[in-house]
């Protein structure tokens, strides 16, 4: 029993090393003196992380997925939020079919679809715009946001709306008043996951974003095709992962993140 | 309830984005995959042909690539089941207070994107990464250990992005056991193994099941991880789509590859449904 | 050295740009003229000596749109009806195909910026850069400099790096291969069937950093790779050579730079063009990242003159292949690179 015990947490901790190991490798690497990495790595120094700092190009890219996250984020999540409200408390007929479509863009291979995307916007006049951009990222966002919010509301008793309604509330005020603060976890977990699936995108990005909307991953993947990462970018995503990582555990503490998926 | 009209309502927003930004694209992609492209030409001719089919289908090249990508999606499949089954039950059980902090490591993978965690992996395994670094200076490999450009090298960048997609449902689903069911099952005379066969898998199944199914579908679809970790030496569907797409400029063959590929997709789709169907306890 | 017809070329280029600035005398100040290029040293290349240039000439604004050039090529395909990029950087593999499907700006010939470069060069689009084709060895495998023959030495099969297909490398490897067999880049089979004996690569590689990681481990003897940027990079790598090959030459492969056909903004991607093609941005490109000027007028330190292709005589040493040819066979290459040369 104490002998199962202790072979079962050696397991479950080599399991969490595994999942830790490329991004602590990743977070090292940026500290490492030289151009290209190598272990052990020859010095040690933060000069990568000065010049990122310094380069208003990368601040550019990464203000830019800033933008692009948080404003596709907002689509994703009201849109998300009003279709998981209509499909769980409308009693539609459809609702198969309209949970279909709305998840569909999950298993789609994005390289093809994003050509023909790109088309489409080419023939309206809007390739290469920030609208464009946002709506591409609000459609592959949407999936998770709906997922999430569908499972949300599953867990909410609609009967507390409805009663603040029989007594004359108008429906968005009850909405606002009764569900919206129980739902609120959810929603900020939706947004949290739509922000950070659109922050990351790296391939509908490549060919839907122009010269104006260049953001910090499709910067990273031009050099990862050319002459190899530059090492300020490895510091910036570095730094990003740390972000991300500190966001996750607060938001795992705080709002039980993982249950909502 | 709502009323029938300001459900549609509700819904409208979600379905014309999805119906305009994906389905019509998407519609396009069916359609370019019957076209061609003149000889000495990148433009597109509309003549409906089933040429490109007919060459994904007779060519083993390309199966043999659909064929390694299904294979690559199953085993990055077991090997996350086996890998979660064991986390998800520690941190349902015997996490206690550090369930919090070790669920957040277990979502590291899935909210750092693709690009950021391969990068890691690489220097992790590649010839001058911190693997072989560490066995060559204690001396017990001279030449480095080779796992980047092999389909094992691949499998571990698989499991570590898409290990999440297993353990969270399998978390959802044994927080759902009742607490006292396997010390119930011991007390009854059943053996270890037993209670979990018996008992612990089968009421887990739906959690299992839904787990393996988002992480087959990403698996399958993946571009980045497969590019990079393969060094371009494993052909998976999503970079021969992506090699003919981008590189070749055949449209019409790469939309053509992304049909097929979906087509396999909806069939094992119908086929987990039917078996969630035959599942005990099938309506969630 | 510095012959009379030198010095009309320099003349005429310096007036080219002189003209641009007449030109810009009206005012383009509101503007954004979009650039499709490569992130990284070309992107910080460009942007000092082209674009900051234009814009304090014209006020007008240059944005950089990043990407690997094949990237590019889709976009523009796609975006043929409605194009939102002004001039973009191919490669010679792809340039002549985007002038035959009538999507870029045919170059002028009567044009000051055509003749400033070497004759013939201008191919599709104006030629950028000129680099050859040569082989990056490791120091430790490799005693010394490689010709093209060595790749096929024995001791090395299964250790050579390559670049994916299709690619200029690749189309290169394929035109070398013939003629060590006594034939050319027509003899498709001859090609294919002797870069199959080189066995499976040992990477493929999509960033330098890949292969020079390998070398360093001993694991990739050789790859066939273009000078420039990995002459630059060799300073970080002591291990790691470069070796124009004799026989036959390095191949020659020349960066591209087109302006789109219909663009929004042709008046200021052709003056981009003008700065682009400039002796100034060129010098630039051979002394940082020794990328050969195509400029015939520009003067070289001794060190960028030493590894860049920069003298008549030196380009007139590189291999020129048939690039018309190879880019019609991209689908059927491709199909057979990745089954006799990838799968084996």
């Amino acid at each position: 029993m104490k002998l199962s015990g202790v072979l079962w947490a050696l397991l479950t901790g080599a399991v969490l090393l595994f999942l830790l190991a490329p991004v602590a490798v990743l977070i090292f690497s940026a500290f490492d003196d030289g151009k290209f990495f190598r272990f052990p790595p020859r010095e040690l120094s933060l000069r990568w992380f000065g010049a990122a700092l310094d380069s208003p190009e990368y601040r550019g890219a990464l203000i830019n997925s800033t933008i692009i996250a948080c404003v596709s984020t907002a689509i994703s999540v009201t849109a998300g939020l009003m279709a998981a409200t209509g499909l769980s408390r409308g009693g539609l007929k459809s609702r198969a079919l309209v949970e279909l479509l709305l998840l569909a863009p999950l298993t789609l291979p994005l390289v093809v679809w994003a050509i023909a995307l790109l088309q489409i916007y080419a023939r309206l006049g809007i390739s290469g715009t920030f609208g464009g951009l946002v709506l591409a990222h609000a459609v592959i966002t949407l999936p998770l946001s709906v997922r999430i919010l569908l499972a949300t509301l599953a867990g909410i008793d609609p009967q507390m709306e409805e009663a603040a309604r029989s007594l004359g509330a108008r429906p968005l005020r009850a909405f606002l008043r009764t569900t919206f603060p129980l739902a609120l976890p959810g929603v900020l977990t939706a947004a949290v996951f739509s922000f950070l699936v659109s922050f990351n995108d790296v391939v509908v990005t490549t060919f839907i974003a122009g010269a104006r909307w260049m953001t910090f991953p499709v910067r990273m993947y031009s050099q990862l095709r050319g002459q190899g990462v530059d090492p300020i970018t490895l510091a910036i995503g570095a730094m990003i992962v740390a972000l991300i990582l500190a966001a996750v555990i607060a938001g795992e503490l705080k709002f039980k993140w993982s249950r909502r998926l | 309830m709502l009323a029938a009209k300001s459900a549609r309502g509700l819904v409208a927003p979600a379905v014309l984005l999805t119906a305009g930004v994906f389905l019509a694209p998407f519609l396009l992609l069916l359609a370019m995959s019957l076209w061609s492209q003149p000889p000495g030409s990148l433009m597109l001719d509309v003549t409906p042909t089933g040429e490109h089919y007919r060459r994904i289908t007779t060519d083993s090249y390309y199966m043999t690539g659909l064929a390694r990508t299904i294979w690559l999606s199953l085993a990055t499949t077991a090997i996350c089941a086996a890998l979660a089954l064991p986390l998800a039950w520690w941190i349902v059980r015997r996490a206690g207070r550090f369930r919090g902090l070790v669920l957040a490591v277990v979502l590291i993978p899935m909210v750092c994107g693709a690009l950021l965690p391969t990068l890691g992996i690489v220097n992790l395994i590649g010839p001058l990464g911190v693997l072989n670094g560490t066995l060559k200076s204690l001396g017990l490999i001279d030449r480095s250990w080779k796992l980047l450009g092999t389909q094992a090298g691949i499998l571990i960048g698989l499991v570590h992005a898409f290990l999440p997609l297993m353990v969270l449902p399998l978390v959802a689903a044994m927080d759902r056991l009742p607490r006292d069911a396997e010390g119930a099952a011991m007390s009854l005379g059943a053996r270890r193994r037993a209670v979990w066969t018996r008992i612990i898998l089968p009421l887990c199944a739906p959690g299992l099941l839904a787990g393996s199914a988002l992480v087959f579908c990403a698996t399958l679809t993946a571009f980045v991880t497969p590019l990079i970790l393969g060094q371009g030496k494993i052909p998976t569907f999503a970079t021969m789509a992506y090699q003919q797409a981008s590189l070749v400029l055949d449209w019409p063959f790469a939309s053509a590859l992304a049909v097929v590929m979906l087509a396999i997709l909806a069939a094992i789709g119908a086929l987990g449904w039917a078996i969630r169907q035959a599942l005990p306890g099938a309506a969630r | 050295m510095f012959g009379t017809g030198h010095f009309i070329r320099a003349s005429l280029a310096a007036g080219a740009v002189l003209a641009a600035g007449a030109v810009a005398a009206q005012d383009f100040s509101g503007q954004t003229l979009v650039v499709g290029t490569w992130g990284g040293d070309i992107e910080r290349l460009l942007k000092e000596h082209a674009a900051a240039p234009l814009e304090a000439a014209t006020g007008a604004k240059v944005e950089f749109l990043l990407g690997g050039s094949g990237d590019r090529m889709s976009k523009i395909y796609a975006e043929r009806q409605n194009p939102t990029m002004d001039a973009t950087f191919q490669n010679i593999y792809e340039a002549p195909q985007l002038l035959a499907d009538g999507l870029v700006v045919p170059p002028d010939p009567g044009s000051d910026m055509y003749k400033s470069v070497w004759e013939g060069m201008n191919e599709g689009c104006y030629a950028m850069s000129l680099v050859g084709l040569g082989i990056a060895y490791s120091k430790d495998l490799v005693s010394e400099p490689p010709e093209w023959a060595d790749m096929w030495n024995p001791d090395y099969k299964g250790m050579i790096g390559m670049a994916p297909y299709p690619s200029s490398e690749g189309g290169g490897l394929l035109g070398v291969a013939a003629r060590l067999e006594g034939t050319d880049e027509h003899d498709a089979d001859a090609a294919f069937a002797k870069v199959a004996e080189l066995g499976a690569p040992a990477l493929v590689y999509t960033s330098l950093e890949e292969v020079f990681a390998l070398m360093e481990a001993g694991e990739v003897a050789m790859a066939p790779m273009i000078s420039g940027y990995v002459l630059a990079g060799l300073k970080e790598f002591p291990g790691i050579g470069f070796s124009f090959p004799t026989d036959p030459g390095p191949v020659l492969i020349r960066d591209m730079v087109c302006q789109v056909a219909d663009s929004p903004n042709p008046e200021l991607a052709e003056m981009f063009i003008g700065y682009a093609l400039s002796a100034e941005t060129q010098k630039a490109y051979a002394e940082e990242i020794y990328f050969g000027p195509t400029n015939s007028t520009v003067e070289l330190s001794d060190a960028a003159a030493a590894d860049t292709i920069n003298s008549p005589d030196e380009v007139a040493s590189l291999l020129q292949l048939d690039w018309s040819w190879l880019i019609e066979q991209r689908s059927d290459w491709t199909e057979r690179w990745n089954k006799e040369i990838l799968a084996q």
